[in-house]
């Protein structure tokens, strides 16, 4: 079976980097964009399984992306996960409203993003091929 | 230099008395004061709506109005016009109420000395200029230290989340293997990237905290599914210093009147610190029960097998920035703001907590919540003299979700949009003595709000029909709204306010029970 593709929104490239690294790890096909423009333009290419979305980008913030995504008939219903540092009591709620699977705030725990991938994107629980600290 | 006349607005029935201070004025230089005249409160209300008014002259006995109702109503019309009250009794009490209605003085007429009264006037205004000066000030600190400390707080969650992300990623040798000694290193770098996030949270709450932003949405919660909560996310922590966590809550415990997410955030903290102070093979126990002297409170107790609290620290724990050592962390000191922050959440949710200890046999924490009901949800609708004379409206709105809300959060910011409106419907022109919000069930959430103004329940409903319409079919939700006159349930100046509050209850219970047959849904 193919490795799932997963899109990284994230404007910081030390997050994108070692997002790279855990997911490769775990089998999935990561691939990157850095603001709102280029995720819609790679959505579009890549077509992914997932994406994982920053609130905070330049120019246009996440929500703004979610709401482009859903107007895409193409990209309308992959799933978003928010990755954000903000306050989660503000920011959670807003996020599952714009039509997030679900959010995460940073700093975030790896066994907690894994397992959100996989409920995401309907895995199996504990497909886990790499170890994990806990 | 020539100034514009100082406008006054005179809100007095007694024309006897408007004649009065005309007079008094009338030795001043001409063109310093420009006195206007109303007998009413919504005259007066007419005039204010206009502007220009520079201070005013309050009566309390007016035919529209009587009491602390004309100050309210008048404060409410122009917050930014100072007030005078004048009242025929010299009666500190009622002249303190009055301030704290938003009067800036008062004058006890037939004691008016006409030399003094244009000074009064004078210093009345630049008391309120100089008031809200220094509040606009203090607001605008408060903001800014609020900012600074969030965007601290929420900048260094960056740097938090790679350094926590490369650790994890060396540490789980996804990047080649490591030496034993490397991997204990990496451990070191763990446990201490962890204790830093949640220092960088702590203060995150606290700067909340203190800029008095906490934000605690008390609702229906349940127990059983704080404690199960807790018990699972620290269920790792105990197990990796080898203590026996566990939680017994017997049989069907009545929901709480609390925040869910808040009271899962202290019984964290609670858990978290007995867990701390416990050395290995130790026990840390959560238990719940509703309490056996008072069936409206339930008590939560956190205890721990410690090496317990002596009776001087016991006083101070709850204190900001206390600290205990951490037998742990080896002689290093934490922020010391989690039981600061635990005992904030709980006495904002209406709660109180205490710690019982003696030195050597460990600790107990114990949060009291009042068992939820609609008698506490309309509880601050009452105060604590229960001033409710005129008979008034009660309206209940409720909204309700075909499915389940998506999530509590979803629900509580629901819950907050819907009660904006609400209040935008409620406030424009009526006294309004409560907007309050609950949640009946999984799948519905009410408000109530009770208003002794004039203008019908008929009109009410219509206007929160309208103003919720689009928010409510975005939402793909229900609505429905009903309203009731109460008249017959005014309250005597005899009867004590719980048993007044007990009936007010049992009449609104009553009543929505009523209108779950004659609801009128309006999107669907």
């Amino acid at each position: 079976m193919d490795n799932k593709k997963i899109l990284i929104v994230d404007d910081d490239p030390d997050i994108r980097l070692g997002m790279n690294v855990r997911l490769k790890a775990n089998h999935y096909d990561p691939f990157f964009a850095g603001d709102a423009a280029s995720a819609l333009i790679e959505a579009e290419k890549q077509q992914p399984d997932l994406v994982l979305l920053d609130l905070g980008l330049p120019g246009d913030d996440g929500f703004v992306v979610m709401e482009r995504f859903k107007q895409i008939p193409l990209i309308a219903d992959i799933p978003i996960i928010v990755v954000s540092a903000r306050d989660a009591r503000a920011a959670q709620a807003r996020a599952i409203e714009a039509g997030a699977k679900a959010f995460l705030r940073k700093p975030f725990d790896d066994v907690e993003l894994l397992a959100l991938i996989r409920a995401t994107t309907g895995e199996p629980a504990l497909s886990e091929k790499a170890s994990l600290h806990n | 230099m020539e100034a514009n006349p100082l406008q006054i607005l005179v809100v007095e029935d007694n024309q006897g008395d408007v004649r009065l201070l005309r007079e008094m004025l009338s030795c001043e230089r001409p063109g310093e004061f420009e006195l206007t005249h109303v007998s009413r409160l919504d005259e007066a209300e007419a005039h204010l709506a206009k502007g220009g008014v520079d201070i005013i002259l309050l009566d309390m006995g007016l035919p529209d109005g009587r009491g602390m109702d004309t100050v309210r109503r008048t404060h409410a019309a122009a917050s930014g016009v100072p007030i005078i009250v004048l009242t025929g009794l010299d009666d500190e009490a009622i002249a303190t109420e009055a301030m704290t209605q938003g009067a800036q003085d008062y004058m006890i007429k037939g004691q008016i000395e006409s030399r003094a009264l244009p000074r009064a006037l004078r210093h009345a205004i630049e008391r309120f200029r100089m008031r809200e000066e220094s509040d606009r000030m203090r607001s605008r600190q408060m903001q800014l230290k609020d900012e600074f400390f969030s965007h601290v707080s929420h900048e260094l969650r960056s740097p938090l989340t790679v350094i926590r992300q490369f650790a994890t990623i060396l540490a789980d040798r996804l990047a080649g293997d490591l030496n034993p000694e490397q991997g204990q290193y990496l451990e070191v770098i763990l446990r201490n990237v962890k204790q830093l996030q949640s220092m960088v949270d702590d203060l995150f709450e606290v700067t909340g905290i203190g800029a008095g932003k906490l934000r605690i949405d008390l609702e229906r919660a349940s127990v059983s599914e704080a404690v199960a909560y807790t018990a699972n996310s620290l269920q790792g922590a105990a197990k990796a210093k080898g203590i026996t966590l566990s939680s017994d809550v017997r049989g069907e415990l009545p929901a709480v009147y609390a925040d869910p997410m808040r009271l899962r955030q202290a019984l964290v903290i609670l858990v978290d610190n007995a867990i701390k102070f416990t050395p290995a093979n130790g026990t840390v126990k959560i238990h719940a029960r509703v309490l056996d002297e008072d069936a409206d409170r339930l008590v939560l107790e956190v205890s721990d097998s410690g090496c317990g609290i002596s009776p001087e620290m016991c006083e101070r724990i709850f204190e900001r920035l206390f600290q205990a050592q951490d037998p742990s962390a080896a002689g290093r000191k934490g922020l010391g703001l989690g039981l600061y922050i635990c005992k904030e959440l709980v006495t904002r949710q209406g709660g109180q907590i205490r710690v019982q200890s003696a030195c050597g046999q460990g600790a107990v924490f114990s949060v009291t919540l009042p068992v939820f009901s609609l008698s506490n949800l309309l509880a601050p609708a009452f105060g604590k003299k229960g001033h409710i004379q005129s008979p008034f409206t009660l309206v209940v709105t409720e909204i309700s979700s075909a499915g389940c809300w998506r999530s509590d959060e979803a629900r509580a910011e629901q819950r907050r949009t819907f009660g904006q409106l609400l209040q935008g419907c409620l406030y424009s022109d009526s006294d309004v003595l409560l907007p309050k919000m609950g949640i009946t069930g999984p799948e519905e959430l009410f408000f109530i709000a009770a208003t002794t103004d004039q203008i019908g329940g008929e009109a009410i409903c219509k206007r929160i029909r309208e103003n919720l319409r689009e928010p409510i079919q975005q939402a793909r939700l229900s609505l429905s709204t009903s309203y009731r006159v109460l008249a017959t349930i005014n309250r005597a100046t005899s009867e004590p306010v719980k048993e007044f509050r007990e009936k007010m209850t049992a009449e609104i219970q009553a009543r929505m029970n009523q209108e779950n047959s004659l609801r009128m849904v309006t999107s669907g």
